[in-house]
């Protein structure tokens, strides 16, 4: 693959990176404390579990499926992992909690990936009803109550830091850069790009559709649950709200790193970009001091992301059609 | 009847879970099933039920409009913003009305001019217009709206609901689209195959323009109901209640895949959802129960659907 300038230009991720590389450079202008490395860091421990289960999402959307349960899924697993170690419920150790936790996360996926694939049931429609149905499970385990009491071994995920980098970021840069090998360099994650691009041609060189989507739903499951670990044990307590609203963070994300819901196109790298880009929209607007209620636009201004993104994606691709002679 | 039922397999399998659970309902709780009852339960619904109208409607175009429920919320934010700062207040509902003719336009512009996909434009217009509903009322509320405002979301007219009539109207006239206009044969044809439609001289883009923005004006109507019936506007109203349009209408047997849909599987699933919702938090007075009923009659009734429509094909 030759890279030249055209090409590079045509990418949705160089088109994130400058919106990114133009965001913090004027912000930073303004308000230097902005790349100060203690509020670096504190973004990219906002960014972590999106940028975590951002990389499952990819995968999925490779595929040309989507799944929108993850803000539930990851409130359940909360909860899942919060009675299973409080000492005022379960009372088992942390690496119990920890096992119990990735394997709910691994099933649930995986029932996903069953009524995807093998049902054939349109995973909108699953997701859907799965976004509902474990939110509703979630409060009807937890009782109305607040979970408290959880073990120091289970905090320290959210808390530790290791050199002195909070563990999620450790967690989220080793997911996301084996992630990012695995579509690239593996043949089963060809295999994703292969059937998510031409669904036909793949069953053809005799590639399973199903045992592709059991994988890639029961690893964004997985990665949920990873997600859950290092994400919701930085408080030291768990409320039923958990992840309302998180799998519209993640799917925008990954959407606005250039991944096409119709299957075939995306990247990891687009994809971290596109988590980083929305997360710090809320930092941003404290630190443009635009006064106290700058947060309420926070949503306006991610919406606004989005479709800015999509028509840059539109004007870019028009130009290009443009060139080529019929 | 064999015929009818072939004819409409879907429907049946929802009159009878909507029948069986009525049953239920009377042989355990008599008082349920009493007209007094229904009739104070059923104004829950009409928002709902007014916007899974459009809703099949794009549906069947194999669209979706996730952003319903935000752009309910931004309309009934410049209603309150205008009606607070001296606008009579039928100027400021009409304002609410052409706001949400506004943002179903924006929408529309990026679905058929742009030709992004709806789930993604929409996506992105619900954060958009929930945002644009947060920053400008800094999600205060608004109320003391007059008295006689409340007709359009709870009065009476000749003793019918006056919400009721209209969502009544608005199904009536999609039913009569759908199933006896040129307009509605274009509609099946889009979600069946677009590229052919297109080819055969149907005017894709300027049916999905009016599509997107008859749902933005439902929006619109919808948030005046809505603020009329509870006197109080604020930027977090309807939040979800684009999944509860959107389950409804596919638990009612339309295909997110487009070319299938009908006016009477919607209401039958507005219906099934609400008679289940009421019910189970009057004999359990359990808000999470209801989720999990719901989200799993949405997968199951769609899974049984599949099962059912595969084997027909083989056999």
């Amino acid at each position: 693959m030759t890279v030249s300038f055209r090409n590079l230009a045509a990418r949705r991720e160089t088109g994130v990176a400058v919106l990114l590389g133009l965001t913090v450079a004027v912000v930073a202008g303004l308000n230097p404390a902005f790349v100060s490395g203690a509020n670096i860091r504190d973004m990219l421990v906002q960014c972590a579990p999106a940028a975590i289960v951002g990389c499952g999402l990819t995968f999925v959307l490779l595929t040309g499926e989507i799944d929108i349960s993850l803000g539930s899924m990851m409130g359940f697993l909360a909860a899942v992992m919060g009675l299973a170690t409080s000492s005022q419920y379960g009372n088992l150790p942390a690496p119990a909690g920890i096992a119990i936790t990735l394997a709910a996360g691994t099933a649930i996926g995986l029932l996903n990936g069953v009524l995807v694939s093998v049902g054939r049931v349109p995973s909108i429609i699953v997701t859907l009803g799965m976004l509902t149905a474990l939110r509703g499970l979630t409060e009807l385990i937890m009782g109305g109550k607040w979970i408290s009491g959880i073990p120091p071994g289970l905090r320290y995920l959210g808390t530790g830091t290791v050199i002195g980098v909070p563990i999620s970021i450790w967690v989220a840069a080793v997911t996301v850069v084996l992630a990012w090998l695995f579509a690239r360099e593996t043949p089963a994650g060809r295999r994703i790009y292969a059937l998510g691009s031409n669904p036909k041609a793949a069953v053809l060189a005799g590639l399973s559709p199903t045992r592709i989507k059991l994988f890639v739903f029961a690893l964004t499951g997985f990665l949920v649950a990873v997600a859950t670990l290092v994400g919701t044990t930085q408080l030291s307590v768990i409320e039923s709200g958990i992840g309302v609203g998180f799998e519209m963070v993640v799917v925008t994300s990954v959407v606005v790193g250039g991944a096409s819901i119709n299957g075939g196109k995306g990247t990891i790298l687009g994809m971290l970009l596109g988590v980083i880009l929305l997360g710090i929209v809320r930092t941003v607007l404290i630190f443009l001091n635009l006064g106290e209620t700058s947060v309420y636009w926070e949503r306006a201004i991610q919406g606004a992301f989005i479709l800015v993104a999509v028509l840059m994606d539109h004007l870019a691709s028009r130009r290009k059609s443009a060139e080529v002679p019929t | 009847m064999k015929a009818l039922f072939r004819r409409y397999p879907h429907e049946w399998i929802l009159v009878g879970l909507l029948t069986g659970l009525l049953l239920a309902a009377w042989r355990l709780d008599p008082p349920f099933v009493s007209v007094g009852t229904q009739a104070e339960l059923s104004t829950h619904i009409w928002e709902m039920a007014l916007l899974t109208v459009p809703m099949t409607l794009i549906i069947i175009t194999a669209g979706i409009d996730l952003s319903v429920g935000a752009t309910m919320a931004l309309c009934a934010v410049v209603l309150g913003m205008t009606f607070e700062r001296g606008t009579p207040v039928a100027v400021a509902s009409l304002l609410a009305i052409l706001t949400g003719l506004a943002c179903g336009f924006l929408n529309g512009v990026f679905v058929a001019k742009v030709r992004v996909h709806p789930l993604i434009v929409t996506l992105a217009t619900m954060s958009a217009y929930r945002g644009i509903a947060e920053g400008l009322s800094l999600a205060k509320p608004v109320s003391g709206f007059p008295a006689s405002f409340a007709f359009i979301g709870r009065g009476e007219w000749h003793g019918i609901s006056v919400p009721g009539l209209i969502v009544a109207l608005a199904m009536l006239a999609a039913w009569v689209v759908l199933n006896r206009s040129v307009l509605g044969r274009f509609l099946f044809a889009i979600g069946h195959n677009e590229t052919a439609s297109r080819f055969s001289g149907v005017p894709v883009d300027r049916i999905k323009l009016l599509l997107y923005s008859l749902a933005g004006t439902s929006a619109g109507l919808a948030a005046v109901m809505f603020v009329s019936r509870r006197n109080t506007a604020k930027a977090d109203i309807a939040t979800g209640m684009e999944l509860d349009v959107v389950t409804a209408v596919v638990l009612g047997g339309a295909s997110l895949f487009g070319g299938r849909g009908r006016i009477v599987g919607t209401l039958l699933g507005v219906l099934l959802i609400h008679e289940t919702r009421e019910y189970v938090s009057w004999r359990w007075q359990n808000d999470e129960l209801i989720l999990v009923v719901i989200g799993a009659l949405l997968i199951v009734s769609v899974l049984v659907n599949t099962l059912l429509t595969r084997r027909q094909a083989v056999s």
